[in-house]
C-alpha cells in the first residue's frame, strides 16, 4: 500500500531535513548566522522569493513554465515607481499614491500573466517560447520606459513598510502569510485547485472529464503574474526605488526553489509546502554562503550543483516509484 | 477561424520566416539607403557569424527535442580562458585547441546527465549554465579582460578575400547541412527527435545520438565564443548572457520545432540568424533608440512563434476533418 | 515445421491472459487468427514478436528453440510484425524511412556517406514492386493512411522475413487497396513465407487463410483447416458462451421521449449519420474497427470538430458541443483508451473519482465540501467493488486493468449522467469485472439514464441493448430492434454494409 504516499512523504521530508540540517550546521560554522539580525535578513530575502516561487509552482503544476517572472517584477517595479514617485507627482496625497501604485502593480502583473496564459492556452504556443519572449519584451519595455534610470523618492510610508510592525510582526510577513494561505486554500480547497492538478496530471483526461482546460491555464499564468507583482512590491519597498532591472538575477532561484521542493516539471505533482521549504533552502544557501565570505562565483557553482543534485534525486525517486 | 483555412494565406504562412525576412529587409532599405548595400550585407554576415555557429549547434539539440541553456556560459568561459592564455603569451592555436576541448567537455557532461541519469535537459543545462558562468567569473575575477591585437587580427583577417568569421560560419553551416542530410547519424537525429521509442525499435542507439548532439552543441558554443571575442576589444562579465536564448530563437525562427524532429540548419537556422541580425543591424542603421531594440526583436520573435503555432493548429484541425 | 508454439501461458498480475496455447505454422502457410478483443491474440503475437516473455511454454523456429529477448531478436530471427500502429517516422521521407536502420553507403575521402542515388534507386524498385506510385522523397506525413500502411509493409519486406504477422492490416485500406495487399500476400505465400493474419473481418480471413485458429478468453478453441469452417461456425467459436450467465437481466423499457437527436452529422470519417436515443434506452453501435463509431462519439462529445450537422439535447439545439458543456448537461464519455484519456494514472483513486462530479454545477472558486465528497467517493468506489487499500493515497497505476476501468466508471457514475457513452468498456477486461460493469450500467438505466454503447463484441451488444445500429465506412447501414437481434445478420451488415447501402 501507499507506495506513492511513502515516497511523497519522504520527499517533502527530505527537503525539510535538508533545511533543518543545513540551518544547524551553518549556525555553528557561519559567523553571525544565528543572530536576530541575520534571521530578519533571511526572512526579508525569503518572502519575495517564496511568493514568486508559489506562482511558479501553480504554472509548473500544469506542466508549464513561466520565464517571464523577472520581467514582471521589473515592469511592476517601474510602474509602481512611476505612480508613486514624488518626481512624477501624479498624486498629492501619500495614501492615494500608495493605493494607486500598488493597484497598478498588481494590475500590470495580472495583465502580463493574461498575455502569457492566452498565448499558451488559446494560441497553442509553447510555454517556454511565450514566456521567453515576454521576458525579453517586458524587461525591454521597462528599460525603455525609464531610459534605464531608477525612480526614486517613493512615499515614506511605502519604503517604511518593511520595517513597520503590526502586533510586533513586520508587514511583509503578513503579506507573505496571506499569499501562502490564499495559494494553499485555492489549491487544496477549491475546484480551481482540483483542475490545476488534473490539467497537469493528464490534459486529455481532464478535458474529457469536463475541466475547462484553457481557462485553467490562463488563470494559472495570471496567478503567477500576480505573485510576481506582489514580489515586486516587497522588493521595491525594500530597495526604496523603482528599478527596470529589478529581479534580473532571480529567475534561476525561483525555478530552483520549486524544483528542489519536489514539484515535478511534468506537472500534476507539487505542494505549496514543498515550495516553501525549497525557497527557504535557496535563501539559506545564499545567505550562509555570503556569510562564509565565499565569492559570488563559488555561490553560483554551488547553486548549480545543488539544483542538479535535487533533479537527480527527483528522477531516481520517480524511477523507484515506477518500479513498484 | 475560417481564414486559417484560406489557401493563399496558408501558402504565405508556410513561408512565414522568409516573408518576414523580406519585409524586414525592405523596411530598413526604405528607411536607410546604406542598409541595402553590399558592404552592409558583409557587415551583417560578420556580425551574425558567432550567433550562426552557436545556433547551428543548438539546432542539433533542438532536433532531438532537447535544449541547451549552457551555451552562453560556455561562450563566456571560453572567452575568458582564451583571453587569459593569449594575454599571458601562450600561442593562439594552443588556446584555441584548449577552449574547444572545454566546449566538448561541457557537451559531454550535459549528455552524461541527460541519458545516464535521465534528468531533463532543461535542468541539466540550467545547472551547467550556472557552473560555467561561475567559473568564468572566478577566472576573470569579475573584471573585463582586454584582448591583444593578435586575437583581433583573426576577427578582421581575410582568407581569399573572405573575412575569417564568415568563412568559419560557412564551413560550420555547410558541415552541419551535410551531416544532417547526407549521413546516417543525421537521419537518426531526426528519428530520435520524432520518437525515441520508435527509434529504439528501429535499432538506433538513442544514447549515442544524444551524446553526439550535445558534443556538437558544446563544440559550436566554444567556436562561436572564439569568433565572437575575435571581434571584440574586451570581454566584459556580461559577455554571452542570454546568448542561449538568441540561439534558440534563431533556430525556431528558421522553422525548427522545440518538440524535435522538424527543422534544418540550412536554409532554416541560417535564415533565422540573418533575420535577427538584420533587425539589429537595421535598428542601428536607422538610429533607433537602443532601448527599443529588445522590444522590437522580442515582438517579431513572438509573432513568428505565434504564426508557427497557428499553422500547427490548422494542420491538426485539417487532419481531423479529413481534409488531408 | 516453420514455427511451433507449445503450451504458451501468460499472466499479467492476477489476470491470466493466455492459457496453454499451441500454435503450428508451416512454410508458405497462412494462419488466420481470430477472436474477440481481449481474447489474447495480441498477447500471443507479442510473445512471438519478443515483446513479452511467456509465463510458461516454449517456442521452436525451424525445429530449433526460439527464445527472443527483445523485438530486435525476433526481427533478426526473421519474424516481422506489421502493427496496427505504424512504426514510421512521419517527419522523414519515404526513402529515409525505408533505410533508417541501415542506409546504403559510399566512401569518400575515407569517410562513409549516404549513397542517396543508390538509396533512391532501391526505393523506387521496392515501391514499384509494391505497386506504390509515390516519390521516394515525399514526406511520410503527406501520404494517405493506405500509402503509409503499404510503406510499412514495404519496409518489413526489405528485411526478407520468414514469418510476417499482420495485425488488422486492412482497417485503413479501401477495397481496391485491400485487393492489392491480398495479391501481395499470396505472392509472399508462394515464396514460402509463413504468415499469421489477425483480423475481425472474417470474410477476409476465410478468403486468405489455409488454417484458422480461434481464441476466446485466452483459451485455444480450435485450429482447423479452412475447408472445415464457415463464418457462422467461426462466430460461434469466437463468442459461444452462455448468455444468461454474463448479462444481468433488465426489465426497463425505453421511454417515448427522445433525449438526444443527431441529424446529418459529417466530420472526418463520419458520413451523414442521423440517429436518436430515447430516455432509458440502451443503444448499441456495432461495426468493424475503423468503421467510424469512436469517431462519431468524439464528434458528438465535442472532442473533434464536425463539418456539418445538427445535435439536439432534450429538444434544445447544441451548436458548439464541448466536454465542459456536456458534463454540465449530464453527458459522460468513457473512452476507448482509459490510460490516455480516462485516468490520471499517477494520482490517487479518490482524485480520479471525484474529478467529473466536482466539475458539475460548481463555479471555479467554490469551496469543496471535503468530507461530503470523500464519503460519496468512498460509497461509489465500494458500489463499484474497486479493490483498493488506501483510497486517498494509492495511485491508480497500482490497480489492475479491470479495477482501473471501474475507477473511470465510478468517476462518471458519481456525476450521475443522463447519457453515458461507453466506448469498448470491457476491452481487455476479465470476465468477473465485466459482469460487475454490466450490472452497474444496468442499474444506471434502471435509475432513468440512457446509454450509448460502442462495442466490437456482438454478444455484449445483444445482451445489453434495446436497439443496435451498425456502421460501416463512416455510415449507418442497418438498424436492429430488440427481439430481432441476429448475430450473423449484424455481422453481415457490418461486413456487407456498403454493398447493401448501394443496392437500396
Amino acid at each position: 500500500m501507499g507506495a506513492m504516499a511513502g515516497i511523497s512523504n519522504s520527499k517533502s521530508g527530505f527537503i525539510i531535513y535538508l533545511c533543518v540540517g543545513y540551518y544547524l550546521i551553518m549556525a555553528v560554522l557561519a559567523p553571525g548566522f544565528f543572530t536576530l539580525n541575520n534571521t530578519m535578513n533571511l526572512l526579508f530575502n525569503l518572502l519575495p522569493l517564496l511568493i514568486i516561487a508559489i506562482g511558479q509552482t501553480y504554472v509548473m503544476l500544469t506542466a508549464g513554465i513561466d520565464l517571464s517572472v523577472t520581467s514582471i517584477v521589473a515592469m511592476c517595479s517601474v510602474l509602481g515607481g512611476f505612480m508613486m514617485s514624488s518626481d512624477t507627482g501624479l498624486f498629492q496625497s501619500e495614501f492615494a499614491a500608495i493605493l494607486f501604485g500598488i493597484s497598478t502593480m498588481l494590475l500590470g502583473g495580472a495583465l502580463i500573466g493574461t498575455i502569457n496564459g492566452f498565448a499558451v492556452a488559446k494560441l497553442g504556443m509553447p510555454a517556454f517560447m511565450v514566456t521567453l519572449t515576454t521576458m525579453i519584451l517586458f524587461s525591454g519595455l521597462a528599460i525603455w520606459l525609464t531610459q534605464s534610470q531608477n525612480l526614486y523618492n517613493l512615499p515614506e510610508a511605502f519604503i517604511d513598510m518593511p520595517y513597520t510592525s503590526l502586533l510586533g510582526i513586520p508587514i511583509p510577513v503578513y503579506v507573505g502569510l496571506l499569499v501562502v494561505l490564499v495559494a494553499y486554500f485555492l489549491l487544496n480547497r477549491t475546484i480551481f485547485g482540483e483542475w490545476i492538478y488534473a490539467v497537469g496530471a493528464n490534459t486529455k483526461t481532464a478535458k474529457i472529464s469536463g475541466v475547462n482546460v484553457p481557462k485553467t491555464i490562463v488563470l494559472v499564468y495570471v496567478f503567477s503574474g500576480l505573485c510576481a507583482a506582489v514580489g515586486a512590491i516587497l522588493y521595491t519597498a525594500r530597495l526604496e526605488t523603482g528599478s527596470p532591472v529589478m529581479g534580473q538575477n532571480i529567475l534561476l532561484d525561483v525555478i530552483g526553489a520549486v524544483v528542489i521542493g519536489g514539484t515535478s516539471l511534468f506537472g500534476g505533482k507539487g505542494k505549496i509546502a514543498w515550495t516553501f521549504f525549497g525557497a527557504l533552502f535557496m535563501t539559506l544557501l545564499d545567505n550562509s554562503l555570503n556569510l562564509l565570505n565565499l565569492s559570488f562565483f563559488i555561490i553560483m557553482v554551488v547553486k548549480g550543483s545543488v539544483i542538479l543534485g535535487a533533479a537527480i534525486l527527483n528522477t531516481v525517486l520517480e524511477k523507484s516509484l515506477k518500479a513498484t | 477561424m475560417k481564414w486559417i483555412l484560406n489557401k493563399n494565406m496558408q501558402r504565405l504562412l508556410d513561408n512565414s520566416t522568409m516573408v518576414l525576412f523580406a519585409l524586414t529587409v525592405l523596411f530598413f532599405s526604405l528607411l536607410s539607403p546604406e542598409f541595402f548595400s553590399f558592404n552592409n550585407f558583409f557587415n551583417i554576415l560578420v556580425q551574425g557569424a558567432a550567433l550562426a555557429i552557436l545556433a547551428t549547434g543548438m539546432t542539433f539539440v533542438l532536433l532531438t527535442a532537447g535544449i541547451d541553456l549552457s551555451v552562453g556560459s560556455i561562450m563566456f568561459l571560453v572567452g575568458v580562458i582564451s583571453g587569459k592564455m593569449v594575454v599571458s603569451g601562450l600561442p593562439l592555436w594552443f588556446a584555441g585547441v584548449i577552449v574547444l576541448g572545454i566546449g566538448l567537455a561541457f557537451g559531454f557532461v550535459n549528455a552524461l546527465f541527460i541519458f545516464r541519469l535521465k534528468v531533463i535537459p532543461f535542468i541539466v543545462t540550467l545547472a551547467t549554465f550556472y557552473a560555467g558562468r561561475g567559473l568564468g567569473l572566478l577566472i576573470s575575477d569579475t573584471r573585463a579582460i582586454n584582448l591583444p591585437e593578435s586575437l583581433l587580427k583573426l576577427g578582421s583577417g581575410k582568407i581569399w578575400g573572405i573575412p575569417v568569421p564568415i568563412l568559419l560560419m560557412l564551413i560550420v553551416v555547410f558541415l552541419a547541412y551535410f551531416i544532417l542530410t547526407r549521413t546516417n547519424f543525421g537521419k537518426h537525429v531526426y528519428a530520435v527527435g520524432h520518437d525515441p521509442e520508435k527509434s529504439r525499435k528501429a535499432g538506433i542507439s538513442v544514447n549515442r545520438v544524444l551524446l553526439k548532439v550535445y558534443l556538437i552543441c558544446g563544440f559550436c558554443a566554444a567556436l562561436g565564443g572564439l569568433v565572437a571575442i575575435s571581434q571584440l576589444g574586451a570581454i566584459s562579465p556580461t559577455f554571452g548572457l542570454q546568448s542561449e536564448f538568441m540561439a534558440i530563437a534563431a533556430a525556431i525562427l528558421g522553422g525548427t520545432s522545440l518538440f524535435g524532429g522538424r527543422g534544418s540548419v540550412f536554409p532554416g537556422t541560417l535564415i533565422g540568424v540573418l533575420l535577427i541580425q538584420s533587425i539589429q543591424n537595421g535598428l542601428v542603421m536607422i538610429n533607433a533608440d537602443p532601448y527599443l531594440h529588445p522590444l522590437i526583436t522580442g515582438s517579431i520573435i513572438f509573432l513568428i512563434v505565434m504564426i508557427d503555432s497557428l499553422q500547427n493548429m490548422r494542420r491538426k484541425k485539417a487532419k481531423k476533418l479529413g481534409l488531408n | 515445421m516453420l514455427l511451433k508454439m507449445n503450451k504458451i501461458s501468460k499472466s499479467f498480475g492476477e489476470v491470466a491472459v493466455l492459457k496453454s496455447i499451441d500454435l503450428k505454422l508451416e512454410k508458405g502457410q497462412l494462419l488466420g487468427l481470430v477472436g474477440e478483443n481481449g481474447a489474447g491474440k495480441s498477447t500471443l503475437m507479442n510473445i512471438l514478436g519478443g515483446l513479452f516473455a511467456p509465463s510458461r511454454g516454449t517456442m521452436e523456429l525451424n525445429a530449433e528453440p526460439f527464445i527472443p529477448n527483445s523485438p530486435n531478436d525476433a526481427l533478426k530471427a526473421g519474424i516481422a510484425f506489421v502493427h496496427q500502429e505504424l512504426n514510421l517516422f512521419t517527419n522523414l521521407t519515404v526513402m529515409e524511412n525505408l533505410f533508417i536502420s541501415d542506409f546504403p553507403k559510399k566512401s569518400m575521402l575515407g569517410l562513409s556517406f549516404l549513397d542517396r542515388k543508390k538509396a533512391i534507386r532501391k526505393t523506387d524498385e521496392l515501391l514499384s514492386e509494391m505497386g506504390l506510385s509515390i516519390s521516394p522523397l515525399a514526406k511520410v506525413d503527406q501520404l494517405t493512411a493506405a500509402q503509409q500502411q503499404l510503406l510499412e509493409i514495404t519496409k518489413i519486406l526489405n528485411n526478407s522475413p520468414q514469418i510476417i504477422i499482420f495485425d488488422e492490416p486492412t482497417t485503413s485500406l479501401t477495397r481496391y487497396e485491400t485487393e492489392k495487399l491480398f495479391s501481395l500476400i499470396r505472392k509472399l505465400k508462394a515464396d514460402g513465407t509463413g504468415i499469421i493474419y489477425i483480423s475481425h473481418n472474417l470474410e477476409d480471413v476465410m478468403l486468405l487463410a489455409d488454417q484458422i485458429m480461434v481464441l476466446r478468453d485466452g483459451q485455444l478453441i480450435c485450429q482447423e483447416d479452412k475447408t472445415a469452417l464457415s463464418i457462422p461456425k467461426l462466430v460461434k467459436a469466437m463468442v459461444g458462451r452462455d448468455l444468461d450467465q454474463y448479462f444481468p437481466s433488465r426489465t426497463t423499457m425505453p421511454a417515448e421521449e427522445n433525449l438526444l437527436e443527431v441529424k446529418h452529422l459529417f466530420g472526418g470519417l463520419v458520413q451523414e449519420v442521423s440517429f436518436s436515443i430515447r430516455k432509458q434506452e440502451v443503444l448499441g453501435f456495432y461495426g468493424l474497427v475503423g468503421a467510424g463509431r469512436s469517431e462519431l462519439a468524439r464528434l458528438l462529445y465535442g472532442l473533434d470538430p464536425f463539418t456539418s450537422g445538427n445535435i439536439r439535447w432534450k429538444r434544445n439545439k447544441i451548436s458548439k458541443p464541448s466536454p465542459t458543456k456536456w458534463v454540465h448537461e449530464g453527458m459522460a464519455f468513457l473512452t476507448e483508451n482509459r490510460r490516455e484519456e480516462g485516468l490520471m494514472i499517477q494520482q490517487s483513486i479518490e482524485k480520479n473519482i471525484q474529478l467529473a462530479g466536482l466539475t458539475k454545477e460548481r463555479s471555479l472558486g467554490n469551496l469543496i465540501p471535503k468530507q461530503i465528497i470523500k464519503n460519496k467517493v468512498r460509497q461509489q468506489a465500494n458500489a463499484n467493488k474497486i479493490k483498493y487499500h488506501d483510497i486517498s493515497r494509492q495511485a491508480v497505476a497500482t490497480l489492475s486493468g479491470g479495477n482501473q476501468q471501474k475507477v473511470v466508471l465510478a468517476k462518471w457514475l458519481l456525476l450521475g449522467p443522463e447519457l453515458l457513452i461507453l466506448d469498448e468498456p470491457t476491452k481487455g477486461i476479465d470476465i468477473g469485472a465485466r459482469h460487475e460493469i454490466y450490472t452497474l450500467t444496468n442499474n444506471l438505466v434502471k435509475a432513468g439514464s440512457s446509454i450509448l454503447l460502442i462495442s466490437s463484441d456482438i454478444e455484449e451488444l445483444i445482451g445489453l441493448c434495446d436497439r443496435i445500429l451498425v456502421m460501416s465506412e463512416g455510415r449507418l447501414t442497418k438498424e436492429f430492434q430488440k427481439g430481432s437481434f441476429d448475430r450473423s445478420n449484424i455481422l453481415a451488415a457490418a461486413l456487407h454494409g456498403q454493398e447493401k447501402d448501394e443496392k437500396r
